[in-house]
């Protein structure tokens, strides 16, 4: 029997040999290779934390030992291998998408180095995510920024890619730097640099260095969640990366954010003060709210899937928050089904946002484009790509049977539990939370109607998306496969919480799997915990439906209360899918029964009688989202740039330019106002400088008074 | 408060009763001309329509409604003017009336959607149109309703001579409706051209272009006679005839 510590060793092997081939192979034959290494290594790192996260077969591999530094420790619990199980997850589709798309740089950039940085940051992320000690953590940390900002950055001869590298850059390094502090607060009184001997220390820590500790390594880490403030690289990174890079990014590569919070704040120093779980609660409800306005607004398709990242990581970190909340005031409960939600939802969020990612390459690469405004009716030419874009937009904007539905339910539903918080004013934040929560949940829904009707549906608004062709089926597999990745996510709740439970129950110390899915399928008679009266209510009800032919515990996700409210929140996707096929199979045929002696006419698409119907004349992309625009003005607040009405006779406009500029609300509540800060304090210091030999003399004497003084008085 | 609520509330109600009753309230309808038997200077009177609408038939004055455009110079500034019918109950099918093929079912009886398309009206009949959605009219209470888009619509109103730029629409407008579909022309342009009449620019009415079921004489139509017509389509009410006196329905010197 292979180990999963083996197929971790297998894995490693694959990378590095992926790196050598990708030297000494020819270009053109490189991508092919990048595609074959990737998704062997993907798989065998599917397995061995599949394994780890189904069976908790936890495996340690000391790596080295640093003299002064102690031993590096790898070690994959439950936690690093649901991460890791998601990064594989991703990688492995796209990787096989990646075999035709990087086709496009063939001879514009090198190849080589892009496999090389690719199975590279591959090895780093799984190392990063199973490194167990301070030094490997921030090392691999470091290594996976870096090869993240030469893969976005590989376009590098555009120029505004080049700035937006830096951006990324320079904000992922100041994250770390602040993640870097915690750590070192943590390690202050330790033994060690490795997590174990970090946690055993944690609980002697005191108010102000856990307060420290949490600002920073939440802030910190929030630089690579992209959660506002922090977010700013994050819509400039994305349209600069080419889409599978872009996929890797939001599918994965936020992820680590996440990853980087829960392993400070919920494992190695559990958060204690309800404060820190309302900071990262407001943080988040935030994240999710700006995230999903710009989303809204925006018409390239990847600065839009941008935006859209935003919102779900505020999503996931508003439902930490709210688990941080029911931990300290002690509701372990509750606290459990929040961090389910949380990883559930950000699960999903990797499946459908590789999958959006790579449906935009799809469309870029066949039309050149990107803006909305210029696509439209790409469901004639490129159904597949369509019909996967289409299933993506459904998950992300949470409509069932998808997955997005489950976690943002679950999500909605944990809110609306904080009713057993005592405190009044924690109440109303979770309120006020929920419902912009909501509002956000809504938004999305407008947000990826528009993104798949304004780029998939009416007639093409450019000669480009007219001539459009269908991508290869190589790059269409992988699409198909997170499209029924995200199908499944949706329709099997029940079989992924149990796992999700096992992941989070170390860091809530109690289980809450009977809490969210009853064992209705393998409940005995007269179990203490699920008496026979409850069991026979909900199976009056189907919930026992397929009881001796599916495995599992049941399909019904169930969260019981008190006698007085038996049933708090419930729902089963998997039977409503199976009534949803029924009731359209069932209506289906009863209109062909009924029509069948009908005639039918088809006739042209009413066009309100105009002459010839021209691109020009449908519905923009521009236009679609303009009452967001026009009803969240406050937020946006546009600055006219231009207002020209041009006009030949006196009466008689021609034309109205309008150019507006929007300066994101981040930039200008938070940033601008410290580079301008930063700017005066420079000037006023610059004052000093006056040239002047005799003044510099001066500011000698005075420092050296100052010092002697201090000196002094010590 | 709106002060609209409690207004109306103290108003009433004012909408017609037409079709229960007959409407009488004074200019309601300008009425039309009837024709008459002649009494020796019927020369006169025939020579001063404008568009040929009275024509002098055996010992009678006819009126051939497909032209007159009510301009009251039969009635006023004469001696011995024809006799003047102050009914609304104008709305007339072209086809016959009584072929059970084409009526609509008795499904449009109380739902029937309308589309109506300018074909480039002076504006007076589409301001009649206008009245027949408000309050004193309103058609809802008899299960009519105006609708924007043709792909629903039961009935196509017209108004106007059908300009050379509306043919097109008008045209993917009638394609687009789904059968059944009947055809209503508002007002003496629609009928005929009016004073318009067939020219370049001018269909010369909308039975040139599609078959018009039903056509509402006027010029413009007062409202109920609108309301007729479009009572006349589901066989809710009688049609009257295009020609006065009837005894000489159908004929015309020029045919
Ligand atoms: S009212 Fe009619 S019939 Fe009389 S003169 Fe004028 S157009 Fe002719």
């Amino acid at each position: 029997m292979i180990s999963p510590g083996d197929f971790f060793i297998l894995f490693l092997i694959l990378c590095s040999l992926g790196v050598v081939l990708s030297v000494f192979l020819p270009e053109r034959r490189n991508p092919l290779l990048l595609a074959w290494i990737s998704s062997i290594a993907a798989i065998s790192v599917l397995w061995s934390s599949g394994n780890v996260l189904l069976y908790g077969l936890p495996f340690q591999i000391e790596l080295w030992t640093l003299p002064f530094l102690g031993t590096m420790v790898l070690q994959m619990d439950r936690l690093s291998a649901l991460f890791v199980f998601i990064t594989g997850l991703v990688f492995l589709p796209v990787s096989i998408f990646s075999a035709e798309y990087m086709k496009k740089y063939f001879s514009r950039y090198n190849l080589k180095t892009f496999s090389v940085f690719y199975h590279l940051l591959f090895a780093s992320i799984v190392l990063l995510l199973i490194a167990n000690d301070i030094f490997s953590f921030l090392l691999t940390w470091e290594i996976m920024s870096i090869l993240s900002y030469l893969l976005v950055n590989y376009e590098h001869e555009k120029d505004e890619n080049t700035s937006s590298g830096y951006l990324m850059l320079a904000m992922s390094e100041a994250g770390t730097i602040m993640a870097a502090f915690a750590f070192l607060l943590l390690a202050n009184g330790s033994g060690g640099l490795d997590f174990a001997s970090l946690k055993s220390v944690s609980a002697g820590l005191g108010d102000s260095s856990r307060w420290a500790i949490f600002l920073l390594s939440f802030f910190g880490f929030s630089v690579k969640a992209g959660l506002v403030p922090n977010s700013i690289w994050l819509p400039k990174a994305h349209p600069a990366a080419p889409s599978n890079v872009s996929a890797l990014l939001s599918g994965v590569i936020l992820n680590l954010g996440i990853y980087g919070i829960l392993r400070i704040n919920a494992d190695i120093l559990p958060v204690t003060q309800i404060g820190m779980g309302l900071i990262t609660l407001f943080v988040g409800t935030v994240s999710a709210l700006v995230g999903i306005l710009y989303a809204t607004i925006r018409n390239d398709m990847k600065v839009m899937l941008a935006h859209s990242s935003i919102e779900n990581m505020g999503i996931i970190t508003a439902g930490i928050g709210a688990g941080f909340v029911f931990t300290v005031s002690g509701y372990p409960v509750l606290a459990g089904i929040a961090f389910i939600t949380a990883l559930y939802h950000m699960t999903n969020h990797s499946l459908y946002k590789a999958l959006l990612f790579l449906g935009a390459g799809a469309v870029d690469s066949s039309v050149g484009d990107r803006n909305m405004d210029r696509l439209g009716g790409l469901m004639k030419v490129m159904p597949w790509t369509g019909l996967f874009f289409l299933i993506g937009a459904l998950s992300i904007a949470a409509l069932p049977p998808f997955n997005g539905f489950v976690s943002e339910w679950l999500t909605l539903q944990t809110m609306l539990q904080s009713a057993a918080l005592q405190s009044k004013a924690v109440k109303i934040v979770f309120a006020l939370c929920g419902a912009a929560l909501a509002l956000t949940a809504a938004l999305a829904v407008t947000c990826f109607v528009k993104a798949f009707a304004m780029s998939f549906l009416g007639i093409a608004r450019t000669k480009q998306a007219e001539k459009a062709i269908e991508v290869r089926r190589s790059m269409m597999i992988p699409m198909g496969v997170l499209a029924v990745s995200c199908l499944l996510f949706g329709i099997l709740p029940t079989y992924i919480i149990p796992v999700l439970d096992h992941t989070i129950t170390p860091l809530t110390q109690e289980s809450v799997v009977d809490e969210l899915v009853p064992p209705f399928f393998t409940v005995a008679k007269s179990d203490p915990k699920f008496s026979d009266a409850f069991v026979s209510e909900f199976h009056d009800l189907g919930a026992q439906t397929g009881r001796n032919v599916i495995p599992g515990r049941g399909l019904v996700v169930l969260h019981r209360g008190t006698e007085r409210n038996p049933v708090v929140f419930a729902m089963s996707t998997s039977y409503t899918l199976v009534v949803l096929v029924l009731l359209l199979t069932g209506v289906f045929i009863l209109i062909r029964v009924l029509t069948k002696a009908r005639m039918v006419t088809r006739k042209p698409v009413w066009d309100g009688g105009v002459r010839r119907l021209m691109p020009e004349m449908t519905y923009t992309a521009t236009g679609f989202s303009n009452p967001v625009r026009v009803i969240f003005e406050a937020i946006f607040r546009p600055s006219m740039l231009d207002e020209r009405k041009e006009t030949i006779a006196e009466h008689f406009r021609t034309a109205i330019n309008n150019e507006r500029k929007e300066v994101h609300i981040v930039d200008r509540s938070v940033f601008q106002p410290i580079v301008k800060w930063i700017q005066s304090m420079a000037t006023l210091l610059g004052r000093m400088h006056s040239g002047s030999v005799n003044i510099y003399a001066a500011y000698v004497l005075i420092s050296l008074v100052i010092v002697l003084i201090i000196q002094a008085l010590l | 408060m709106n002060k609209w609520v409690l207004k109306g509330l103290k108003t009433g109600i004012k909408t017609t009763l037409y079709p229960d009753k007959e409407e009488t309230s004074p200019g309601i309808s300008p009425g039309l001309p009837q024709g008459k038997q002649t009494m020796g200077d019927e020369a006169q009177v025939v020579s001063r329509c404008p568009t040929q609408a009275l024509n002098h038939i055996k010992d009678m004055i006819s009126v051939d409604y497909r032209r007159c455009i009510h301009c009251f110079r039969c009635l006023r500034g004469i001696h011995n003017p024809v006799d003047w019918d102050k009914g609304y109950e104008w709305a007339v099918s072209i086809k016959e009336i009584d072929d059970a093929s084409r009526m609509l079912g008795k499904a449009f009886d109380h739902s029937l959607h309308i589309r109506f398309v300018d074909g480039g009206a002076c504006g007076a009949c589409i301001s009649e149109i206008e009245q027949i959605n408000k309050p004193y009219y309103n058609i809802h209470r008899l299960g009519f309703f105006i609708t924007p888009t043709p792909r629903e619509a039961d009935v196509l109103l017209v108004a106007g001579p059908v300009t050379d730029h509306m043919r097109l629409p008008i045209e993917k407008a009638y394609d687009a409706m789904p059968a059944p579909k009947r055809v209503i022309a508002i007002g003496t342009c629609a009928i005929s051209g009016g004073i318009f009449g067939p020219s370049f620019a001018s269909e010369g009415g909308i039975s040139n272009l599609i078959p018009a079921d039903i056509v509402v004489p006027g010029c413009p139509p007062p409202p109920l006679s609108i309301i007729h017509g479009l009572l006349l389509v589901v066989s809710r009410k009688p049609s009257a005839s295009l020609t006065s006196p009837k005894s000489t329905e159908g004929e015309r010197p020029h045919d």
